[in-house]
Order: C-alpha cells, then structure tokens, then sequence
C-alpha cells in the first residue's frame, strides 16, 4: 500500500509529499534515515514460483549445497537417500508419486531442470556416504563434500557434465577424527575456491576442526589451521555451548563454511559456536563475531555469501537455527537488517542451509530436514535499511 | 485495501509466468482449471508455525478455519523458542491448535487446548464449522496407524524415536486415547463432546466412538453424522444433545470390529470400511464417506441406504515412516473430499495423500476427469494432502499432514 510505493517514490518528491500533508509514519522514518545517512543494505523479495515444478515425478530431499556458474544456471545438490518411503511412494511400489531424484540438479534463470547426474561410485571416485555442499570454480567445475559418518573422508571434483576430475582423499569404513591429517579429510561440509591462485579452502568440517588449503588441480595438500588459526586438535568439545561460556579455542563444529572474498579474507562458519572467524589466506586469525549467540541445537552460521559489487560490501549469513538470513556490512561485521521466518511458505525457512549469489545480486537458498526445497530472492537493489527485522520477504513488501 | 489489490495482480503475473498449479484434464472432460495462490496466508504473528494440518473447513462468511497438530507433531528445530532450555529465541512456536483466516489470508482468531468439561484431542482430525458457526473437532488420535483397522491407536508411542521424544521432553500428548467429537462455538466456548476418551465399546455401540476423523452436519435435521473411523461406521447423532440416532457400514451394512483388513488391490472391494477419514453432505442430499485405505468414495441416502461406490486410484497402498516427530502414516487415496462451488456440485476433490495430488472426479460418475499438483514443497505441491474445503467463489484449500505443514489456496483461473 501506500507505505510501499512511498518507498519507491525518489528522495526529491519526499519534501514536495510532506507539503502536501502526507504525514505517514513511515515517510517520516524514511526521511529521517536518509537525512541521518542511515546505513543502506540489499534488498530483497521471495520469487514464490521459482524453480519450475521437477520432472519425472521428481521430489527434492534434503537440499544442503547451492552455487551459480557463469552463465547464473543454478546447481543445488541433495541427499536423494532422505526422502522416505512415503515421499518415495512411486519408487516403492505404493503410489504414484515420488521417485528419487539424482543429487546434483542444473537450474536455469528461468527454473527448468537442465543437467542432472550423480550418487553413484565410477571409476576412480567413490560417492559420498552423504553428499554435502556444492561448489562452482572458476573453471567451471563442481566441488563435493561428504559427511557420511564414519565414512567421508574425501572431495570430488567433476566437470558440469559430470565427468569425475579428482578425488581428493578417500572413502572407507570406520574412518575418524584427523584433524592433522595431510592426506584426506573426515566429513567436508564444502569448499571454496581462490580463482587467482587456484587453492581451495576446505571446510573439514563435522568430524575434523580445520580449514584445510589444496591444490585446485593436483589436490596437494598446502597447509590447514584450527580456530584463531591454532593447531587443530580432535580433543572432543563440550558438547554444550552455552550463551557468553568462555569461546573454544577450537572450531567446535561443524566447520560449516570456509569462504574466500575478494580481497582474500576467509569467512569460516563454526557453527555450533555461534561465531565467524575471518582468516588471512594463510591462515592468520583476523576477527571474529558471535550471531545469535543465545543459539543452541544447530547453531546460527551456517554459510556465507557475498554481494556481488568489486569491493564484496555487504556479506549474507544463512541462520538456519533461527531462519534468519542476516545481512552485514563486511568490513565492520556489523549486521544491519535481516529477513526470513520459520514456516514452509515461500520466503520462510525449516534450517536454511546453503546460499549463493548469481551474478544479477540474486540470492538461492537451500534448506536441508525437512525444508527440502530451493528458493530464489530476487534482488531489489539497494536501501535504507528500515526494519532490524524485516520477516518474510514477499513481492512489494520488502521493507516497511 | 490498496495492498490487497496490488498483490493479487502481482500474484497473477507470476502465476502467468511461471505456468505452475495448473489442472491436468484427462479423457477430454472438462474439470474446473485452479491455479496456486503462493501468497496465501499472511505469514503468521508471533514466531508461529503449523503442525500437520489436519481440517480445513470454510465457513458461510469464506472464512478458513484450520486445524493443526500443533508441537508434537514439529520438530526440535521447528519449535526451538518451546524447548527447555530454548535452542533459539526467534524460531519457532506451535500456533495455537484452531486458526480462522479471512479470504485474503489475514488470522482473524484463534483457540485450542485443553479446557473445562473436555479433553483437547492428542491428535485432532477434521475440522468442520457448520451452518450455525459452531466449530466441530474430531479427536483422531495418535500414530501409527495399523493397515487396515483404522486410525493411532491413540497410545503412547513406543518406538525408539518415541522415547527420545519423551526424552526431550517433546513427546505427543498423553491421556486417553482419542474416542470423541467435540462442539465449541466459533469463539471457543465448548458446547458439546459425544464420546469418551479411552472408552472404545466397538461399532454397535450408541455412546462411544473409536478415533473419529470427521463429521458433517444437517443443520436443517440437527443431525451430526461422524466418520467413525475405527469402528468402521458412520454413526448419526442428534447436533445439539449428543442423542445416538441410526449408524452403518460400508454398503449400508453391519459394521464389525475386524473392519476390512489389509488393502489388496487385486482383491474384490470389502463388504467393510477399512478407514472412514471423511464425511461429507450434499447439496442434493447425498452423504459421500470416504474410505481412505480402500481408495474409494461411497455414496448414501442420509438414512444409511448404499447408493454407489467410486474406486480412485485402484493401486495405491502406503507406507508407515518413523520421523523425529514420532510415526507418520500414509495410507490410501481418498483422504478427504469436497465439492465444486457450482450450484449443481458437478466435481468432488479428492484429497489423495499418498499419491500427493488433488484429484478431481465428476460427482455422477465418479470417475477421474483431472488433477491439481504433484509431489514437492514448492507452492503448488504436496506432501501427504489430507484435508479440502471449497468456498462460495470457487477457491479450493488444501491441508498438508506430515511435514507439509501448510495450508494453500488454489484460485480459479482458466490455463493460459
């Protein structure tokens, strides 16, 4: 309604629409924000009907990884495993619908499926237990994860066609903790990929407490840090964080996130911490900040994106513990507006996973339970940021 | 008033570009084209989440009533600001048990819980306001649900994920299992329980219920007809007293405490319902009674005399899962139904859960002419659709059970 369109309306008619009487409290907030040079931040709106309904009787499980290529298609991966015997009724014999659906799923701009490949072993890989995270390089490439318990101890790397790469690490039974491992990894949340040195930050991850670096192409291991840049150690954390206890100086876990910015900081999600610390490339501790911290369960970080302006302003955190897709100034870590809401309505979240950014500002969201889908949020440009809390993101009601 | 208009045309738009929720027709007849509404409720105050949805209901004014299971059937991380210690202050809270919606999706009230003078279901079925706005309740009951013999057992669940639950302090309602109907008026004041919670006396008798999962009401003959479903029956009492009137079987025939047994679809129909989970009243004054697991629909005189059958979907069986939320069911393909808005009530919907579809089958024939949506958690698709209600202008709404966990409206709109 009016609130709306008021803030479409250009800051020159503000003053003219003020003269004429229109008093709204809004309006006055608006005006008063930009005259005290409120704090801009992205904007957003849930797009309801993005992807396009699945083919083939296909059905999402788990969603737990996303990434945009060049050409802003959408990858998302899931767990095809989750689905349960009701949801996989036509594949069980008992009903009409649903079948599982293969892990990896190529979305257009427009929501059709395009490739689709993956869940089995080929030769030279072994699949996950349980695959996690997607990532798309610089070359056109998609990284996997896995934290298959007792089990994923490794990364794939194929080509969009799904043409295996490498295998970097391995898969066996009855694997566990080696958080000083120079050879593989135990339960890799996903990586992240410095397209001007070709190294790849590992996220390892729920079984190991590290940030490893690797070869893009050789999958040589380069060098690895636990939390404040220490020496990783597998000593189990207590498993009870509690809001203001003394912070681990270890990654607690799941070592969800391990993202690389422009101007080379690496953004880690320790999850169950509550916190992101932010890293040289070399591993050297820079800072850290504690989101939601009276989270328990989940924990509140569980992934990172960044805007897609040169100079990366503004970074997105996915809160999958409290639905929250938080919004923050990257230099200061000052978060400055959020948006979402628990609920499985469009724009609402059930443990929002993973998030990516295409290259129109465009923001994906995965969510892995019982969340199961993918959602898209259409960029709406900068704003003032009017609300701390702006809850579930339809069309034209962004902010208010 | 202004917001109302510019989101409706908004929704048209994408509606118009997405191309989704559109009917499929099948063998050239011609059923009523619905499209989604993803914008449908406003999202709820307060942190609020459904639960599994199990009865919708609209009311003489298009209002939408819904009832939900509430906490026990959410998950840990879907009610963290409830658990002890709470794992988050900002998501989420189970919304109270009874929600009224107006047509544009705002919450107008809410009630629920237990009260003076009943026990609040441990796993509240359909839900029905009748023409006198009184806001009927059946008391379901628990998972799981023995193929074949009806609803929960109402129990305790015993599973390992069951005890976990309990563990965590997050387990279903205890009490006595679920055996009764309840009557509030539209505010919440209770005004009337037919039945007993815990007292199961078998399908002749004239005072106790076996998990009932809906009722109709005839408000012009007071009657109530309740969806007996564990004893096999449609049981008729008077609306206002509670004073047993008539009951039968599928065909119209004695009802047995064995019920029909296990689905076959290779089998001849049983002569017994399997699982009553709908009751509904036409305009003409046909009863239609759905038999869940038998996949068929079943058609009465309001005096118990069989009229026809209609068998959907033939080969659909089912599948019981253990979630973090105790058992879930699914069963069958005639969930629950409801009629088009059209004067003549010339379609039923038919809520097929296991399938995940909305079918749609001419009231005559009862044959299959079209359907609505597939599987998934995208607007537009279900997960275990279990609940319908139509209004006055054509609008449909759909409950999902399970972790569906929503409520959708589907508008009117010819395919472009």
């Amino acid at each position: 309604m009016k609130r709306t369109r008021n803030l479409l309306v250009g800051a020159g008619f503000l003053a003219l629409l003020a003269a004429l009487g229109i008093a709204q409290s809004t309006l006055q907030r608006t005006a008063a924000a930009q005259a005290q040079g409120a704090a801009q931040a992205p904007r957003f709106e849930v797009d309801p009907m993005w992807p396009k309904p699945l083919p083939n009787g296909w059905y999402l499980g788990q969603t737990i990884g996303v990434s945009v290529d060049a050409q802003d298609h959408v990858w998302i991966i899931h767990r095809a495993a989750s689905m349960d015997a009701v949801e996989a009724a036509a594949d069980e014999g008992t009903g009409t619908c649903c079948k599982k659906t293969p892990p990896v799923l190529e979305f257009d701009q427009a929501g059709n499926l395009l490739r689709h490949w993956g869940g089995e072993d080929g030769t030279g890989y072994q699949w996950p237990a349980s695959n996690h995270g997607l990532t798309i390089d610089h070359k056109g490439n998609i990284w996997i994860g896995g934290n298959g318990a007792a089990n994923d101890g490794h990364i794939l790397k194929f080509t969009q066609d799904g043409k295996f790469l490498m295998q970097v690490g391995i898969k066996q039974a009855g694997l566990g903790p080696d958080s000083n491992s120079q050879e593989r990894f135990y339960l890799v949340a996903k990586v992240s990929v410095d397209a001007r040195t070709n190294e790849v930050y590992v996220a390892d991850g729920y079984g190991n407490r590290r940030v490893v670096v690797i070869d893009g192409d050789t999958g040589k291991f380069k060098r690895y840090w636990g939390a404040y840049g220490n020496k990783p150690s597998d000593e189990a954390a207590p498993y009870r964080y509690t809001n203001g206890s003394v912070p681990l100086q270890q990654f607690r876990g799941p070592v969800h996130c391990a993202d690389i910015s422009v101007d080379n900081l690496i953004y880690v999600c320790d999850r169950t911490s509550d916190r992101l610390q932010v890293f040289t490339r070399e591993g050297k501790f820079q800072k850290e900040i504690f989101v939601a911290p009276d989270s328990l369960g989940d924990g509140s970080t569980w992934d990172v994106a960044f805007s897609k302006d040169a100079q990366q302003k503004y970074l997105y955190l996915a809160d999958g513990r409290n639905q929250k897709l938080r919004i923050y100034d990257r230099q200061s870590l000052t978060e400055l507006t959020n948006f979402g809401e628990g609920g499985h309505y469009p724009g609402q979240f059930y443990s929002m996973h993973s998030i990516a950014v295409d290259s129109k500002g465009n923001l994906y969201t995965t969510e892995t339970y019982q969340g199961r889908r993918v959602q898209k949020f259409t960029y709406k440009g900068l704003g003032p940021v009017m609300k701390k809390e702006q809850g579930t993101v339809w069309p034209r009601r962004t902010t208010n | 008033m202004k917001r109302t208009l510019s989101s409706a045309a908004l929704v048209s738009v994408l509606l118009t570009a997405a191309g989704a929720g559109v009917v499929a027709q099948r063998g050239g007849a011609s059923a009523p084209a619905l499209q989604v509404n993803p914008l449908w409720p406003e999202p709820l105050p307060n942190h609020w989440v459904l639960g599994s949805v199990t009865g919708v209901s609209v009311d003489a004014r298009d209002h939408v009533w819904v009832a939900h299971r509430g906490a026990d059937s959410l998950e840990g991380g879907e009610k963290g600001m409830t658990l002890t210690p709470p794992t988050s202050s900002l998501c989420c809270a189970a919304a109270p048990f009874v929600l009224q919606f107006d047509a544009d999706g705002k919450l107008l009230s809410n009630f629920g819980g237990p009260g003076q003078g009943y026990q609040w279901p441990q796993s509240p079925g359909s839900l029905l306001v009748d023409a006198k706005n009184n806001v009927w309740i059946a008391a379901a009951g628990l998972e799981p649900a023995p193929p074949g013999s009806g609803r929960g057992r109402g129990g305790v669940d015993t599973t390992a994920a069951g005890v976990a639950a309990a563990a965590r302090g997050t387990a279903a309602p205890t009490g006595p299992a679920d055996a009764h109907v309840l009557k509030f008026s539209s505010d919440g004041k209770f005004l009337l329980q037919i039945g007993t919670p815990g007292k199961i006396e078998g399908p002749e008798s004239q005072t106790t219920l076996n998990r009932p999962a809906a009722v109709a009401v005839d408000t012009a003959a007071s009657e109530v007809y309740v969806a007996d479903s564990g004893n096999h029956r449609i049981v008729v009492f008077n609306s206002e007293t509670g004073a047993y009137k008539r009951h039968w079987g599928a065909y119209g025939e004695k009802p047995t405490a064995a019920g029909g047994g296990a689905y076959d679809p290779a089998a001849p129909p049983s002569r017994q319902f399997r699982d009553v989970t709908c009751v509904e009243l036409a305009k003409d004054g046909m009863l239609y009674v759905c038999d869940r697991t038998s996949n068929r629909i079943q058609v009465f005189q309001k005096d118990g005399k069989f009229v026809k059958e209609g068998i959907i979907s033939k080969n659909t069986r089912g599948a019981t899962v253990t979630g973090q939320f105790g058992v879930v069911s699914s069963h069958g393909s005639v969930w629950d139904i409801a009629f088009s808005s059209d004067a003549a009530q010339q379609h039923i919907f038919v809520a097929d859960g296991h399938d995940k579809k909305v079918l749609i089958v001419q009231r005559d024939t009862l044959a299959e002419v079209g359907s609505l949506g597939d599987g998934g958690r995208q607007p537009g698709r279900f997960l275990a659709v279990g609940s319908l209600a139509t209004d006055s202008r054509g609008n449909l709404y759909t409950g999902e059970q399970h972790h569906g966990k929503r409520v959708q409206k589907f508008v009117p709109g010819a395919r472009r």
